[in-house]
């Protein structure tokens, strides 16, 4: 990517030591000419939260991604510099070094490097002029410091790589879901009906109920998919006249219209409202969409035409028919998935904010 | 600083030249490393370990040890690795001292896999930890482990299998059967080993007295898991080639969420008969039928019949002697339909691994290796002779739809240690172990 390169080796950047993520979040991999340092992550932190970032000095990247939500902001869709709505509801930023190869609702970005510089450019969002607040940053006796022992030098490149360094080290992994895989404890009787609930697609002749979650969530713990497109699915929100662009705005594929990335289901329940426009106040709204409000089109996923409780999918009417109990069951197991110490650790905090 | 930094949008876009790390980052060079549980060898002061080794033939450092996480408080080592539904990953052991444990698997920050640490649990006395299964029961998950020693191995009719809470690891009951308590004719478990479950019944090997000169098993023991109370034990014996007891070792419930539409029925493989025998199961009445012998090691020339494992449409099956794997027919289950040639391994074949080289060759590594019980020739206070046969050392790997042999490591000559388990790092790489 064009980040453009670091000439000068840092002198003491010290390698992330203090850092362990679970082994059953699987590989993950740190771009060779990024590697996790110290020094990197401290810079990356306080640009991710400084306001000067932005044209007008008063939106940082913090403030569409708030700590206490889960790095979301709450908003149907987010707000910046111009004050316009933006197009898009607040993704969360947790666990972005698993899976996700395209970045973004629409899958526009293919890298965590990259994507930092979207809203640093973009017109309604941070509307910042990169060469300008290299020199702006430049001119400060702090950042001079932090960027020398992290990059050598002040730079694009090295904005890019800080606030992409810092954003991989939220790692979101002791909720009571983690604790749970852990051996930790034990989910009560309704925690686990979700929980079977949420990994099983349904199939009327061996009895078994299902919310067919999984089979689009199957990286719900991370970040996303690890393959290319894979992560993306139309999920029944608007009928064929309706249908937004989706992926099919990247990739230019009509069979990829409608379609948007499948998201992290970690501390869903702190990331309301919930789908790329933030339509969905509620959990039990995304639950009564998914039963009985999906919209039928010619790129909605099969998985969700099948998945029918009482075995009519052939009937031609897309309902995956959840008792009301089943519905509640499946929204306490994802509040098992809120992670509260991620989202109050100092160490992702704003190191802006007073004591 | 002053607010304001300019307002105009750069038009330096960030060209995506991202595809060749792109492509990098999706390759899972993990899928090549495996856990491996090493076995010191007294008479090369060499101690018992847990590593990651790297497996990909194609690799540079193929056979290389990335990490190893040594063991000097145990006499005996670490015996079968096994992941956990949940992804937790526990090992049996041999050491009376830590016959299960629990390993604990990290990254750092380079996404690296980390070996943490051993968490030796509380057996409640059990010894000589062989085989795990996690099963459910009545809607309640279970973690079944079979204790070849039972509660003492000064018991010439030790056996245990212990039944753990899978989440904290307590032990809740000690299942025990032992012959010589049991009333005459009662069904008894004896050095139990291999085990498998299906619905609501657990069927257990009886296999030798971990001394192995105090006694040989030559049934398998069916449990009601409504009870936890052995119901039933079924002789499975025939040729006596080595004058030995059949022994069976490991079994294989044949079961429908294996192969759809499957017939139920019991493979069992007899370590000294040198057979699989297959035991019809009727689902009705959960009735087992007269076992019949499906597959002749005398006749074959193939001795010490071993584990099950199996892929998404094959089924294989190690022999320690000659050192071969057979492969069968997924869909002809639980007849064992040849599915193509033996893959020729060495000595002692017995845990396997399969997965994706980077090049995308489909192979599969087997750790051949019976005991690891030293060697004649070494002067080994722990030698047996006949074990001391199927023993040599090493980890080959092969093509997996040719058998040919692409590389080879052996760790007596490499590490001065022998190899007792091998199972892949991330996942098991096959899916019908038990």
């Amino acid at each position: 990517m064009a980040t453009g390169g670091c000439n000068k080796n840092p002198r003491a950047a010290t390698p992330l030591t203090d850092f362990s993520a679970p082994f059953v979040f699987g590989r993950f991999q740190v771009p060779v000419d990024n590697p996790l340092t110290e020094e990197a992550v401290e810079l990356g932190r306080r640009l991710f939260y400084d306001p000067h970032l932005s044209a007008n000095g008063k939106v940082s990247c913090s403030t569409c991604h708030i700590q206490r939500l889960a790095f979301t902001d709450g908003r149907t869709t987010s707000v910046g510099v111009s004050g316009r709505p933006l197009a898009f509801n607040s993704m969360t930023l947790a666990n972005l070094m698993w899976g996700p190869q395209r970045f973004f609702w629409n899958g526009r970005v293919a890298t965590l490097e990259e994507q930092t510089l979207v809203p640093l450019q973009h017109p309604d969002e941070m509307a910042q002029n990169l060469e300008r607040l290299v020199t702006e940053l430049r001119k400060d006796a702090k950042y001079r410091k932090l960027f020398e022992k992290a990059y050598g030098e002040t730079s694009r490149a090295a904005i890019i790589r800080a606030l992409a360094s810092f954003e991989r080290t939220l790692v979101s992994a002791n909720s009571r879901y983690d604790q749970f895989l852990r051996g930790e404890l034990t989910l009560d009787a309704q925690e686990e009906l979700g929980r079977k609930l949420f990994m099983a697609h349904p199939d009327v002749k061996v009895s078994l109920r299902g919310a067919n979650c999984i089979d689009c969530h199957s990286q719900f713990l991370t970040g996303g998919s690890s393959a290319r497109y894979d992560g993306f699915s139309n999920n029944g929100l608007d009928d064929e006249a309706h249908l937004q662009p989706g992926l099919q705005a990247v990739t230019g594929n009509p069979a990829h219209r409608g379609m948007f990335k499948v998201p992290s289901l970690r501390n869903i329940a702190l990331t309301a409202p919930y789908m790329h426009d933030g339509r969905f106040n509620s959990l039990e709204e995304v639950l009564d969409h998914y039963d009985r409000g999906i919209k039928n089109s010619s790129t909605l996923s099969p998985l969700i035409v099948e998945a029918d409780n009482r075995g009519g999918a052939a009937s031609g009417r897309i309902s995956l028919h959840l008792t009301a109990t089943e519905k509640v069951s499946i929204i306490a197991f994802l509040h098992t998935l809120t992670d509260h110490d991620f989202v109050t650790a100092e160490r992702f905090s704003d190191p802006f904010a007073r004591k | 600083m002053v607010p304001g930094w300019g307002s105009a949008v750069s038009s330096a876009a960030a060209a995506p030249a991202a595809a060749a790390r792109e492509s990098n980052a999706r390759r899972n060079v993990e899928e090549s490393q495996a856990l491996v549980l090493l076995r010191g060898l007294p008479t090369l002061n060499t101690v018992h370990s847990i590593a990651i080794v790297e497996l990909n033939p194609e690799a540079k450092n193929f056979g290389a040890i990335l990490q190893e996480v040594e063991l000097p408080k145990l006499v005996h080592p670490l015996h079968h690795l096994y992941y956990s539904p949940n992804g937790r990953l526990y090992s049996t052991g041999l050491d009376p001292k830590c016959s299960l444990a629990e390993v604990s698997l990290a990254r750092n920050a380079s996404g690296t896999a980390v070996i943490k640490g051993v968490k030796c649990l509380d057996t409640g006395g059990q010894q000589v930890g062989e085989d795990i299964i996690w099963h459910s029961v009545k809607g309640k998950e279970y973690m079944f482990v079979t204790f070849m020693g039972g509660t003492g191995l000064d018991q010439p009719d030790c056996g245990s299998v212990g039944v753990f809470d899978p989440q904290s690891n307590a032990l809740i009951k000690i299942i025990q059967a032992r012959k010589s308590v049991v009333a005459k004719g009662a069904p008894y478990i004896l050095y139990p080993h291999g085990l498998s479950a299906y619905q609501d019944r657990l069927v257990i090997s009886s296999t030798v007295h971990p001394d192995l000169k105090t006694g040989v098993g030559n049934a398998i023991t069916i449990l009601d898991l409504n009870t936890f109370e052995p119901i039933q034990n079924i002789v499975v014996e025939d040729a006596k080639p080595v004058n030995f007891s059949s022994s069976p070792v490991e079994v294989l419930f044949v079961r429908p969420g294996m192969v759809a539409g499957v017939t139920p029925a019991v493979l069992v493989n007899t370590m000294f008969g040198f057979e699989t025998w297959k035991i019809p199961y009727n689902e009705a009445d959960k009735s087992f039928g007269a076992p019949v012998k499906a597959y002749d090691g005398v006749k074959a020339s193939t001795g010490v019949p071993l584990e099950f494992y199996g892929n998404q449409t094959e089924l294989f099956v190690s022999h320690a002697l000659p050192g071969i794997v057979k492969r069968y027919k997924l869909s002809g289950l639980p007849e064992l339909v040849p599915s193509g040639p033996d893959i020729k391994t060495g000595a002692g074949a017995h845990h396997m691994i399969f997965f994706s080289t980077a090049s995308g060759r489909k192979v599969i590594a087997v750790q051949n290796n019976l005991l690891n019980l030293g060697n004649a020739a070494d002067n080994d206070p722990t030698d047996v002779d006949f074990i001391a046969k199927v023993n040599d050392h090493s980890i080959t790997v092969h093509d997996l739809q040719t058998g040919e042999r692409l590389a080879k490591v052996s760790f007596k000559d490499r590490y001065k240690k022998g190899v007792e388990n091998v199972e892949a790092l991330f996942g098991s790489g096959f899916v019908h172990h038990h």
